[in-house]
């Protein structure tokens, strides 16, 4: 009997070595998303959460330093010249602008609009700790789903599409 | 002459640098401000507290924390606005609520269990003895 405790117990530890916290489940989910004022990239022309709300879409945290961004970027691309493309908001996270926009005309630019946090103080309120990041937004402007790491079509497909079809029903 | 008059400016100008940085605390608010970052966890740098990371995100949450302070806000509130953000996980210490129950009551449970097991074997041997 005590070694059977010892060795499911030794199997509990043993998993929880491996298990790693790398998608920590945000309390953000199904709550209104954070309210912002943020500029957008080049402009001086301010964007709030209330300008986006109306329709689905993505809310993606990126910034040119970030390894991951760059792999996601291609499908970004794709998505937005899909048919079934959604509004994607970019949020440009403490990055420099210059290399912001020329990353955007090197790389092509599939966000809707480009906004700039520049202190990191809306990513704070949107729980952002790694880009990239990617939070989708019904029409009310509530959060449903966040995705941490780059998107790609598998993960499109598996995570965030049937989240969409669910909002549509 | 020149020399004397740049010695000044830079000493003028470490003086006052530091006392901006330093002015706005009082001792109490301080201990608060390291209480809290020793307790909060870097995200990005998981076996980090937000006091140890060098992680640039670290040093946003210091910034907020440090101004949250200053506006006289009490330890419970920063707390709630860091959970609000990222969650149970962004603090060391667990909550108490019906998810940590068994986490919290586990090291009890396990010392019970031991001890009625250690009863269990111990029992028949004094029973044999009398």
């Amino acid at each position: 009997m005590p070694l059977l405790i010892f060795v499911a117990f030794f199997f509990l530890l043993f998993k929880g070595l491996y298990q790693g916290q790398t998608n920590i489940p945000s309390p953000l989910i199904d709550k209104p998303m954070p309210a912002f004022n943020l500029p957008t990239l080049g402009t001086d022309q301010l964007i709030t959460d209330q300008d986006i709300i109306g329709q689905i879409s993505l809310i993606n945290i990126w910034a040119t330093w970030c390894p991951g961004c760059l792999e996601e970027h291609e499908f970004l691309i794709q998505l937005s010249n899909s048919p079934q493309a959604i509004p994607i908001v970019g949020i440009n996270w403490k990055d420099k602008t210059e290399l912001a926009q020329l990353w955007l005309k090197e790389s092509g630019n599939p966000y809707s609009e480009v906004l700039v946090d520049s202190v990191g103080k809306t990513a704070i309120d949107f729980g952002v700790y790694g880009a990239p990041e990617t939070f989708l937004i019904d029409e009310e402007g509530v959060i449903k789903y966040k995705h941490i790491g780059p998107l790609s079509t598998q993960i499109w497909n598996r995570e965030i599409l049937p989240v969409i079809h669910t909002m549509q029903q | 002459m020149n020399k004397s008059i740049c010695n000044f400016l830079f000493i003028l100008f470490i003086s006052i640098s530091s006392s901006i940085v330093q002015s706005e605390f009082t001792s109490q608010q301080e201990a608060l401000y390291q209480h809290i970052i020793h307790e909060v966890r870097c995200l990005v740098c998981q076996n980090q507290s937000i006091a140890e990371s060098n992680a640039d995100l670290a040093k946003d949450l210091r910034i907020q924390i440090y101004n949250q302070i200053n506006e006289g806000k009490t330890e419970l509130e920063i707390k709630e606005f860091l959970l609000n953000r990222y969650g149970e996980f962004v603090l060391y210490e667990p909550s108490f609520n019906n998810k940590t129950l068994l986490l919290w009551f586990s090291p009890l449970i396990l010392l019970l269990l031991i001890f009625g097991w250690y009863r269990k074997i111990r029992s028949p041997l004094i029973d044999t003895r009398e």
